[in-house]
C-alpha cells in the first residue's frame, strides 16, 4: 500500500517532466508528421496548411515517378551510403584501434593533426577536390561520391574512445596464444565492439544519406543523382508541386529513420561508450 | 561465432566493394563523330524542353530519320551554369554535353572567362538579321556569334480585365500610361478588389531592370555602374517603394513565392515579366479568357514602354565531337524554322524573336484564355520595339544589390544612401 | 610494455602504424592536401580556367575585410552559433536528464521522438520548414485563426523573421542529437553518486550544477566543438530555407562562399578561398579555446 502511494507520489512529482518532454516531442515529430500528411494532400492544400490527411497520396505518388528518377535516385542513395559505411567503418575503426591500443607519443601526435581535418570547411576543399575526382575519372562514381568522406576525424575519434573499455588483458593472452594483430583485431576487437560499430553505422549512413553539398559537385549526371538532391531539384523547380515535393522528401527521410529505429539500441550503448 | 562473424563482414565488404566497382561509371555526355546523336543541358519542363523536342522532331523529319536527340534536363539554368564552370575550371570537359541552353545574361562573361568551353558559329548557315537586336545583343562577342536564340525575352504586362472593370478601368487606361497613373489604378484595384495589380520575386530582382530598359536606360554606363547618378533609376526605386507602400505592388520572398502563391494562388490583377511568364499565368483554368496583354508603363507615360527580361539561347560546348551536326541542327531548327517554332509555340508556349517564323499562321491565331487576343504576334512586334542597353557581365551582381537597397529603404533607409551603399557594394564586387 | 622484448615492442609498433595509415592517409589526402591548395588558389584571382597570382599578393584577404556582404555574412553566422548552440545545448542537457530518470515511462517513446528529426536529410527538413512559414501556410494560419495575427505574415520575407525560422529549425533539427550524447554520459554516471547528493540533502538544482555538469563536462566540450564547427559551416537551411534572403539578409559564410565559387555567373575562386580560409581560422581558434577551457584529461 506506501509503496503503491510512494509511486504515485513520484508520478505526480514528475508530471512537469511529462509536461515538457510531451511538448517538446510534439514540436520534434510535428514536421515530421506535417511532412506525411502533406505528402497526401494536393498542392493548393499543402500551401494552405492542411494538416489533416488528403487523398491524393497516389496521385502525388504517381507524379513523382512520372516526373522524376525516383528509383534511380534511392538506389544511388542505398549505394553511395552502404559503400561509404562499410569502408569507412573498417577504415576508422582500424584507425581508432590502432591509436588507443598501441599509442605512443608519435601516433598521439598525429591523432591531434588529424583532429584538424574536422574543421576544414567542406567549401573550401571543394574545387581542388574536384580536381582530383574528375583527374582520377571518378565523375559521377560511387567512389566519386564517397573517397573525402571515408575516413573522418569524428569517426576515428569515436572508436578511438571506445576502444578505451577494450580489455588490453586479452590481447596480451591472444598474443601467447599465437594470433596475428591483425587476427586480434578481426576476431576479438569486431564482436567486441559490436554496438559502438552499430552507432558508427547509424551516424555514417545518415550522414552519407543526407549529404547534399558534395554529390551537387561531383555527381554532375542526373542518371547519378542521390535523394536529397532529387528533392531540392523538385524544390527548385519553375513551378513546384508540393504534395509530390513532400512525398519525394517523404521517401528521402524513410530509409534513415528505419534504419534508426532498427538500430536504436545498439547505437545509444554505442555512443555511451564513445563518451566515456 | 568470432569466426562466423569475421567471415560476414569481410564477405560483406567484399561484395558492397565489387557491386561498387561494377557499377558503371556513366559515360561522358558528348557524341562520337559520325553517328546521329547530340545531347543537350536544358531546364524548364514546361518550356524549353518542350522546344527542344519540337526540334528534334523537326530535323527527325525534314533532314536525318536517324537523329536523336538526348535532352537532359536540369533543375534549374543554375546548373547548367555550373556544369560549366566545374569542367572549365578543372580543364575536364568530357562531362558536358554537346549543347547547351545557357542564359542569356551571364553567357558574355562565361565566353570571356572560359572560352575553351564554347564553339563560334562564325560559318553556321542562319540569316542573323531575321532575329531582333537586342536578343543577338547577349550572343555576339567581339561580333562573333555564339548562340542561337530559342525564346524571346520580351516582356509583356497581363491585366485581369475583369477585374478592371469593376473598377472602372479598361486596359487602354493602363496601355501607355505613366506610372503614376498606374499606380492610382493599383491603389483602387486593391480596395475594391483586394488583389495586388503587380507582383515580383523579392529576391530576383526584374523589376528595376525592366522598368529601365522600358525607359532606354541602363543600369551600367562604360562598364561602370550606373546607379546614384542615374536620375532614372533612382525615380524608379523611388516608384516601386512606394507601389509596395501603397499595395499595388507585392514582393514574394522567392521565385516559387512569386508564381505558386500570387500567379497562381490568384493573388493579382496584373503580371508583369518576360513573356516566358504565359504559361505560369494560364495554370489558373477558371481564368481563361479574363486577362489581356499589353505594353508597359513608362515614368512620363504617353508612350508604351518595351523591355526584355530573362532569355536564354542555345551553345555548342567545346566536348562536342560532332560540331558540324550540332551546327547543321540549329540552322535548320532553331535557325528559322517555321516547324519547330510552330511546335515549340503549342508544346511549350516559346516565342520566338525570328522575324520570319513569328508570321506563321500559328502565331496569328487568338489565344482563347487571353481572350481571343492575338497574343504571340503581339508579343513578337513588341519585341521588335525593344531598345538594347548596356549589358555588363555582372548584371545579376547588380540587381541583387538594388534589391537590397529596395528591402533597406523598406525598412526605413533614405533612398540616396542605400543606392550609394548599392553602389559602392557593386564597384567593390566587381573589383573598380 | 617497454617490459617486453623490443623486438615484440616494435612489431606491434608497427602494427598500430598500419592499422592506423589508410585512414590517416585519406585524410592528408582528402582534407590536407585540397587545403593547401586552396591556401595557395586564396592568392590568385581571375578566371578559373586561367589563374594569375593577385596583385598585391592579398588582395583576396584585404578585399575580404571591406566586403560588406561577406561581413554580413560572418554577422548572421555569428548570430546563430551565438543563439542557437547555446539554447540547443542547454535543451539537450535537460532532455537528458529529465530521460535519464529511473522512475520516467514511456522512456523509449519520448527519446525516439526527440531524436528522430535528426534521421531526416537537412534539405528535407529545410524543405518542411519552407512550407510550414510560407505566408499562406499552416504556421500563418493558425496565428491567424487564433486572433495571434491580424494579417498573414511573411515570416521568411522579413530578415528578424527568417533568421528566427533557420534558428527555431536548427534547434529542431538538432537539439535530438545532441541529447543522445548527454543522456549517453549520464548513463555512465553511476547512481549512487545521485543517490549521495540526494542524502546530503542538496536539491536538483544543486545536484545539476555539481556532478552532472562537471561529470559530462568532456561530452559538453565535444557537443561544443561539433556545434560550432556545424554551425559556421551552415549551407543546406541557408540555401534551402530562405536561399540567404530576404536580399541576403540570412545569408551563411558557407553559403555566401559557394555564391563566390558557383551559380552566380561568378566563379571567383580565389576569392572564395581566401574567405574559406577565415572560416578555418575561426573554427579552430574557437575549438582550441574550448579545448583549453575544458582540458579535464589525465
Amino acid at each position: 500500500m506506501t509503496e503503491k502511494k510512494n509511486k504515485s507520489a513520484i508520478q505526480r512529482r514528475l508530471i512537469p517532466t511529462y509536461i515538457f518532454l510531451v511538448i517538446w516531442s510534439l514540436f520534434s515529430v510535428f514536421p515530421l508528421y506535417w511532412m506525411i500528411t502533406a505528402a497526401t494532400n494536393n498542392t493548393v492544400d499543402v500551401a494552405r496548411g492542411k494538416i489533416v490527411f488528403g487523398t491524393y497520396a497516389v496521385e502525388n505518388f504517381n507524379n513523382l515517378i512520372k516526373s522524376q528518377n525516383l528509383w534511380g535516385a534511392m538506389g544511388n542513395s542505398f549505394l553511395y551510403a552502404i559503400v561509404q559505411t562499410v569502408l569507412c567503418l573498417l577504415i576508422c575503426s582500424l584507425a581508432g584501434f590502432g591509436f588507443e591500443l598501441y599509442h605512443d607519443k608519435a601516433k598521439d601526435v598525429l591523432f591531434g593533426i588529424l583532429l584538424l581535418a574536422m574543421m576544414v570547411p567542406g567549401v573550401a576543399t571543394m574545387i581542388p577536390l574536384f580536381k582530383m575526382i574528375s583527374g582520377a575519372k571518378l565523375l559521377n562514381t560511387v567512389w566519386g561520391f564517397i573517397l573525402p568522406a571515408v575516413a573522418t576525424p569524428f569517426m576515428i575519434m569515436m572508436f578511438r574512445q571506445n576502444s578505451r573499455n577494450f580489455p588490453v588483458d586479452i590481447m596480451e593472452a591472444a598474443r601467447i596464444d599465437g594470433l596475428s594483430e591483425f587476427m586480434i583485431f578481426f576476431r576479438m576487437y569486431l564482436p567486441v565492439m559490436k554496438s559502438t560499430y552499430a552507432a558508427a553505422a547509424v551516424i555514417v549512413f545518415m550522414n552519407a544519406w543526407n549529404s547534399y553539398l558534395w554529390p551537387k559537385v561531383v555527381l554532375t549526371n542526373p542518371k547519378a543523382q542521390t535523394m536529397p538532391m532529387l528533392i531540392a531539384n523538385i524544390a527548385s523547380g519553375y513551378t513546384l508541386d508540393y504534395g509530390m515535393m513532400m512525398m519525394g522528401v517523404l521517401f528521402c527521410s524513410l530509409p534513415t529513420m528505419i534504419i534508426f529505429f532498427i538500430l536504436q539500441k545498439q547505437f545509444a550503448e554505442g555512443i555511451t561508450g564513445a563518451v566515456k | 561465432m568470432k569466426k562466423k562473424m569475421m567471415s560476414l563482414v569481410l564477405t560483406g565488404v567484399m561484395a558492397v566493394s565489387m557491386v561498387a566497382t561494377a557499377a558503371p561509371a556513366m559515360a561522358a555526355e558528348g557524341s562520337a563523330t559520325g553517328d546521329h546523336t547530340l545531347s543537350v543541358f536544358a531546364w524548364d519542363a514546361n518550356f524549353n524542353i518542350p522546344a527542344l523536342k519540337a526540334a528534334e522532331a523537326d530535323y527527325q523529319a525534314n533532314v536525318d530519320p536517324d537523329f536523336v536527340l538526348n535532352i537532359v534536363e536540369q533543375s534549374a539554368s543554375s546548373d547548367v551554369e555550373n556544369a560549366v564552370t566545374l569542367a572549365a575550371s578543372s580543364g575536364d570537359y568530357s562531362q558536358l554535353p554537346d549543347i547547351v541552353l545557357f542564359q542569356d545574361h551571364y553567357i558574355q562573361k562565361y565566353v570571356a572567362d572560359y572560352p575553351d568551353a564554347w564553339v563560334a558559329l562564325d560559318d553556321i548557315e542562319i540569316d542573323w538579321s531575321d532575329f531582333g537586336e537586342e536578343k543577338l545583343s547577349y550572343s555576339t562577342i567581339n561580333d562573333v556569334h555564339y548562340g542561337v536564340p530559342v525564346d524571346n525575352g520580351t516582356a509583356i504586362f497581363a491585366y485581369r480585365v475583369d477585374l478592371l472593370e469593376e473598377c472602372g478601368y479598361t486596359i487602354d487606361d493602363l496601355t501607355g500610361c505613366s506610372w503614376d497613373e498606374f499606380i492610382e489604378i493599383g491603389k483602387k484595384a486593391y480596395e475594391t478588389t483586394g488583389k495586388y495589380l503587380l507582383s515580383m520575386d523579392g529576391s530576383g530582382n526584374d523589376l528595376p531592370y525592366m522598368l529601365l530598359q522600358a525607359e532606354g536606360a541602363s543600369q551600367f554606363k562604360d562598364g561602370e555602374p550606373y546607379i546614384t547618378e542615374n536620375e532614372t533609376m533612382v525615380q524608379i526605386i523611388e516608384k516601386i517603394v512606394e507601389m509596395i507602400q501603397s499595395n499595388v505592388l507585392y514582393l514574394g520572398n522567392d521565385w516559387s513565392d512569386y508564381t505558386d502563391q500570387t500567379i497562381i494562388g490568384d493573388m493579382v490583377a496584373g503580371v508583369m515579366n518576360g513573356n516566358w511568364i504565359i504559361p505560369t499565368i494560364e495554370q489558373v483554368p477558371e481564368n481563361s479568357g479574363k486577362w489581356e496583354i499589353t505594353t508597359l508603363p513608362t515614368l512620363e507615360g504617353g508612350k508604351e514602354g518595351y523591355a526584355s527580361n530573362g532569355g536564354s539561347s542555345l551553345y555548342i560546348t567545346g566536348n562536342c565531337q560532332n560540331v558540324d551536326l550540332a551546327k547543321d541542327f540549329l540552322a535548320k531548327t532553331f535557325g528559322g524554322s517555321t516547324a519547330t517554332y510552330d511546335a515549340a509555340l503549342k508544346d511549350g508556349g516559346v516565342i520566338t524573336c525570328c522575324i520570319s517564323a513569328g508570321q506563321s499562321d500559328v502565331y496569328n491565331e487568338g489565344v482563347e484564355y487571353f481572350n481571343g487576343q492575338p497574343i504571340y504576334t503581339t508579343i513578337v512586334e513588341m519585341g521588335s520595339h525593344v531598345i538594347p542597353v548596356e549589358q555588363n557581365d555582372y548584371h545579376y551582381t547588380c540587381r541583387q544589390y538594388i534589391g537590397s537597397a529596395i528591402q533597406q529603404i523598406l525598412e526605413g533607409a533614405d533612398v540616396e544612401s542605400a543606392l550609394a551603399d548599392a553602389e559602392s557594394q557593386l564597384r567593390f564586387a566587381m573589383g573598380l | 610494455m617497454n617490459k617486453k622484448k623490443m623486438g615484440l615492442v616494435a612489431k606491434q609498433n608497427a602494427a598500430g602504424w598500419v592499422f592506423l595509415a589508410p585512414a590517416s592517409i585519406m585524410i592528408f589526402i582528402m582534407s590536407f592536401y585540397p587545403m593547401v591548395e586552396a591556401f595557395i588558389t586564396s592568392f590568385k584571382t581571375g578566371s578559373s580556367a586561367n589563374m594569375q597570382w593577385a596583385d598585391p599578393i592579398t588582395y583576396n584577404y584585404t578585399r575580404m575585410f571591406q566586403d560588406k556582404l561577406f561581413m554580413t555574412s560572418v554577422g548572421n553566422t555569428f548570430l546563430y552559433l551565438l543563439i542557437q548552440v547555446p539554447i540547443m545545448l542547454v535543451l539537450a542537457i535537460l532532455l537528458a536528464q529529465l530521460l535519464n530518470n529511473k522512475d520516467l515511462k514511456f522512456k523509449g517513446v519520448f527519446r525516439t521522438c526527440v531524436f528522430l528529426p535528426c534521421a531526416t536529410a537537412l534539405v528535407s527538413y529545410a524543405l518542411i520548414f519552407k512550407s510550414l512559414f510560407a505566408t499562406q501556410g499552416l504556421v500563418n494560419s493558425v496565428f491567424v485563426s487564433l486572433g495571434i495575427f491580424k494579417e498573414n505574415f511573411n515570416f521568411l520575407g522579413t530578415a528578424w523573421s527568417a533568421k528566427m525560422v533557420i534558428i527555431i529549425a536548427l534547434i529542431g533539427r538538432w537539439t535530438g542529437y545532441n541529447m543522445v550524447f548527454y543522456l549517453a554520459g549520464l548513463q555512465n554516471i553511476e547512481y549512487s553518486v545521485y543517490e549521495a547528493a540526494k542524502i546530503d540533502g542538496a536539491n536538483g538544482w544543486k545536484t545539476f550544477w555539481g556532478i552532472t555538469v562537471p561529470l559530462l563536462r568532456p561530452v559538453i566540450i565535444m557537443t561544443f566543438i561539433m556545434s560550432i564547427n556545424g554551425t559556421l559551416q551552415l549551407f543546406d537551411e541557408s540555401v534551402n530555407l530562405t536561399k540567404g534572403g530576404p536580399a541576403n539578409a540570412t545569408i551563411t559564410m558557407s553559403h555566401y562562399i559557394y555564391n563566390n565559387s558557383f551559380g552566380q555567373g561568378v566563379a571567383n575562386f580565389g576569392y572564395a578561398s581566401a574567405m574559406a580560409f577565415f572560416v578555418f581560422i575561426l573554427v579552430a581558434i574557437l575549438a582550441v579555446i574550448n579545448l583549453k577551457v575544458g582540458d579535464t584529461r589525465d
